[in-house]
């Protein structure tokens, strides 16, 4: 007796311990970039039609809800939600957006008809960092649960439940009997009992857990009002599964299968919901309709019996459809890639524990139209390039990172050519080779030093063979197994040359070239050897990408980043990552590295890319290709994206493709979708452009057939005259002033 | 129109006072930016740092800089923000970026020199903060 009386105070002490301490998990939610709306913003109909798709607005004639567009041709009528920002709440409201020739001309209040001055769409929802088992749930008050949900629980599940104790001893008594005459243990439960379960018991069934089930029933009932059992109840319940993630409570369950908030459901689909927690896999409306509908009528039916609803209400709605939404969730997350690289910088900051229970809402870089063409592009190319090439299907792999090349800002991640497969994330953790995608750190080491190169110092391209104590012989040789002879820097550079690339490097230092590449943001140890210069370094397509960040931005590093804001999840501000910049390379040498890469888009082994791209886009960018063709590589960036991608195989297989063949038409097939801006980096004032003779890299002039301008750091232009230009006394005296005097 | 137009003023130079205790030349007072929206957001964050918010200050500028990315007079004001809140490096940095993109607006390079001055001196750097300070004066 004693022993009974000091278990129930153990029990009792659970129950109320963990009812009123067990907040419920709710996972971090995290979120795209939210779309910024104002007059002069770049922006086709179609895409903003796309972006309010992708937050599930509905097109109707007149969007009088928030959550409903209209569209006239080449104006939108949006009623946009309202939402809490990092710097406070945007109530609801209606607006006109215009938009001509791809640019919004007219944003307009339709309230007030006020002009706006800047507004946005709230983010699109990307995923969330679960608790265990992928539980997911949108908590809601008893308040907001409309009654027919309440009525059909009731009727349903626990007629009895205003009037019992917890338990209900009819329930129990045919229970007692099925265990006692040798069959298992099921039904009779109360919703108080079906909640002591789901929250205290493991699932197995034998009468001491039953026992437990009921004192812990009753104890909860004698602490707790109905109403608060009943809340619990609602936003407990398990009611399906969308691919990993656990969908949990009705405020989840009306999103999920409706597309709408609690308050909204209507009678006929309370009723499905509630029909559902029979087994919500095999009741599951969007696999098995047939049976949902004949579940929900039953609820119904049987509400009607009870005398909860009139027959009238009942006939109202019985042939009703469904009304399931389409396009559910996708799992997890639809960009686990992205998303995993989030989650890793969070790490860094918070507990894992409190990334997966306290409900953190995590404001994020992702642009979910570049996200988009990133998955597209890699999956559709890496298909086309299997067959035209005839190779085994599913050879290839590949990886994409696109960043803004103005700020900090990843706006996309695709970790492998199934971007839904949530798998090994090629993007930032396959380290491979990057051949000559590391050419552009020697080159920048050497115009870093304007008093021994320019973009037309001649580079030696003939053999070169290098010994060092300890290592063999090093005998670098060139793609087409020919040496060039004297090439100008920026065509060694151009063609990718080997030879003279390694030679200039090795007059530089491989140390010098290695400081570059960590001034670039490579932050790993790199070893000290010569064929370092030709990219027998491991990284990861995110590492690359930092490193060509810092050249796109005109030598300003700034770390890539994922997140800009965490709020609570009753919306409080907690936490921001703020822009950071460190200019670690010379503006000058910046904008030189930036013109001989556009060289190699121009005239050099990425033209090609013109077949994607525009050439007043004036692209800049870096084929890489390794050994025995294993990894194929583009690094480039435009006015204002950088992207890097890898096209590779997982088992170091030849891929039969370059750098150009390869990862350049995923870059330039992405690129193209994204409307790209033309890269026109501002000049430095110590850079100034000089008009040189192509044949001899000499100043040229008018006369001078075939020249090009070229942009040099002061002081180091070539002084002399090409053949084909007439030595005016002017350019004399200027050439005599520059000797004698210097240009600074 | 014309009151808010007054507001503006009053809190640009309330803030231009503000910063003047940082020892930067208040620019001439040209409007920041063509676009409603960077005005906006410019004027967000005049106001925020007028009661020492200066993370919200800075959130608003970083939003201002995603419309106009290019835009030296807001990677100026961001230089300033870091100013304010002591974090030199930063602002000598953004103040280097401001002057990346500032063309041949010679006052607002002058103002940059002279927030680098300061961050220079600072941090040490007395050398380095004397030529910046060369480079400020007109």
């Amino acid at each position: 007796m004693l022993a009974l009386a000091g278990y129930l105070v153990y029990l009792d002490h659970t129950v109320r311990q963990q009812f009123e301490g067990r907040r419920f998990a709710l996972p971090a939610r995290v979120y795209a970039r939210p779309l910024e709306l104002f007059v002069g913003k770049r922006l086709e109909p179609d895409q903003l039609v796309a972006e309010l798709k992708m937050l599930r607005y509905s097109a109707t004639d007149d969007p009088g809800k928030p959550g409903q567009y209209g569209r006239k041709a080449d104006t939108l009528s949006i009623h946009v939600r309202d939402f809490v920002y990092w710097d406070g709440a945007q109530p609801a409201r209606r607006i006109t957006v215009k938009i001509r020739q791809g640019v919004v001309t007219a944003l307009v209040d339709y309230q007030t008809g006020k002009n706006i001055d800047l507004t946005r769409l709230e983010p699109v929802p990307i995923g969330g960092i679960y608790p265990a088992h992928n539980e997911d749930r949108v908590l809601v008050r008893l308040d907001q649960v409309p009654n027919s949900v309440v009525d059909a629980l009731i009727a349903i599940e626990d007629h009895n439940f205003y009037r019992h104790w917890g338990i209900d001893p009819r329930g129990i008594a045919r229970a007692v009997y099925t265990v006692l005459t040798g069959q298992r243990v099921h039904g009779g439960s109360t919703l108080t009992q079906q909640l002591v379960k789901n929250f205290f018991l493991t699932p197995e069934r034998t009468i001491t857990r039953k026992f437990n089930e009921i004192l812990m029933a009753l104890l909860l009932e004698l602490h707790y009002d109905k109403k608060d059992i009943l809340e619990t109840y609602i936003n407990e319940v398990y009611l399906g599964q969308d691919g990993n993630r656990a969908i949990h409570g009705f405020g989840l369950a009306s999103r999920f299968y409706f597309n709408r908030g609690i308050e909204q459901l209507e009678l006929h689909q309370s009723a499905l919901l509630v029909g559902m927690l029979k087994g919500p896999t095999y009741l599951d409306p969007r696999r098995h309709p047939e049976r949902a509908k004949e579940r929900r009528n039953l609820v119904l039916a049987e509400m009607q019996r009870q005398g909860l609803i009139t027959q009238m209400e009942k006939d109202a709605v019985r042939y009703r459809g469904l009304d399931i939404s389409d396009n559910p969730g996708v799992g997890a997350s639809a960009h686990p890639a992205f998303l995993e690289l989030v989650h890793r910088q969070l790490r860094r900051d918070y507990f894992e524990s409190d990334l997966r229970s306290e409900g953190l809402q995590i404001f994020t870089t992702m642009d979910p139209v570049a996200q988009a063409a990133a998955e597209r592009s890699l999956s559709r190319r890496l298909d086309q390039i299997e067959r035209a090439r005839r190779l085994p299907p599913n050879l290839l792999e590949g990886a994409v990172v696109v960043a803004s090349a103005l700020n900090n800002e990843v706006h996309a991640i695709v970790g492998g050519r199934r971007p839904r497969f949530e798998g090994f994330n090629r993007a930032i953790d396959a380290e491979r080779h990057v051949g000559s995608l590391m050419k552009p750190a020697v080159y920048l080491t050497a115009l870093s030093k304007p008093d021994r190169y320019s973009l037309v110092t001649p580079l030696d391209d003939s053999k070169l063979v290098w010994k060092e104590a300890g290592t063999d012989d090093w005998s670098p040789e060139n793609y087409d197994k020919e040496f060039h002879g004297q090439v100008p820097l920026r065509l060694a550079l151009a063609n990718s040359y080997n030879v003279s690339t390694a030679r200039l490097g090795l007059e530089l230092g491989v140390d010098e070239v290695i400081e570059t590449a960590h001034l670039l943001g490579i932050e790993r140890d790199m070893a000290p050897f010569a064929s370092t210069l030709l990219g027998t370094v491991n990284l990861t397509p995110l590492e690359v990408a930092q490193m060509y960040h810092t050249m796109a931005t005109g030598g300003f590093h700034m770390r890539l980043g994922a997140i800009r804001e965490v709020l609570t999840a009753d919306g409080k501000p907690l936490q921001r990552y703020p822009l950071k910049v460190e200019q670690t390379i010379g503006a000058a040498p910046a904008y030189l590295i930036t013109a001989a890469l556009q060289d190699v888009v121009r005239e050099g082994t990425a033209r090609r890319l013109s077949q994607y791209l525009p050439p007043g886009i004036n692209a800049a960018g870096k084929t890489g290709t390794t050994d025995e063709l294993r990894d194929s590589w583009f690094a480039g960036y435009t006015g204002d994206r950088v992207a890097v991608v890898w096209v590779g195989n997982d088992e170091n297989k030849n891929t039969r493709l370059t750098g150009s063949s390869g990862a350049m038409t995923v870059w330039g097939d992405m690129m193209a979708q994204l409307s790209p801006e033309p890269l026109v980096p501002p000049q430095p004032e110590n850079v100034e452009r000089v008009r040189i003779d192509v044949a001899t890299g000499l100043r040229a002039d008018e006369d001078c057939a075939n020249s090009i301008d070229l942009p040099f750091i002061q002081g180091s232009a070539p002084e002399k005259s090409a053949p084909c230009a007439t030595p005016s006394s002017g350019n004399k005296i200027k050439g005599w002033f520059r000797r004698t005097f210097g240009n600074d | 129109m014309f009151r808010q137009s007054i507001y503006r003023a009053v809190f640009v130079m309330v803030a231009s006072a503000m910063l003047a205790s940082c020892a930067t030349t208040p620019l001439e007072e040209s409007p920041v930016s063509g676009n409603p929206a960077v005005i906006a957001l410019a004027d967000t964050a005049r106001s925020e740092i007028t009661r020492y918010r200066y993370p919200e200050a800075a959130a608003s500028l970083e939003r201002a800089l995603r419309i106009e990315p290019r835009n030296a007079r807001l990677w100026h004001e961001l230089a300033r923000v870091r100013l304010a809140q002591e974090d030199y490096s930063q602002a000598e940095n953004l103040a280097k970026r401001s002057n990346s993109y500032a063309a041949d607006d010679n006052a607002l390079r002058r103002a940059n020199w002279k927030v680098i001055s300061e961050c220079r001196r600072e941090l040490g750097d007395l050398l380095g903060a004397e030529d910046a300070l060369k480079k400020s004066k007109p």
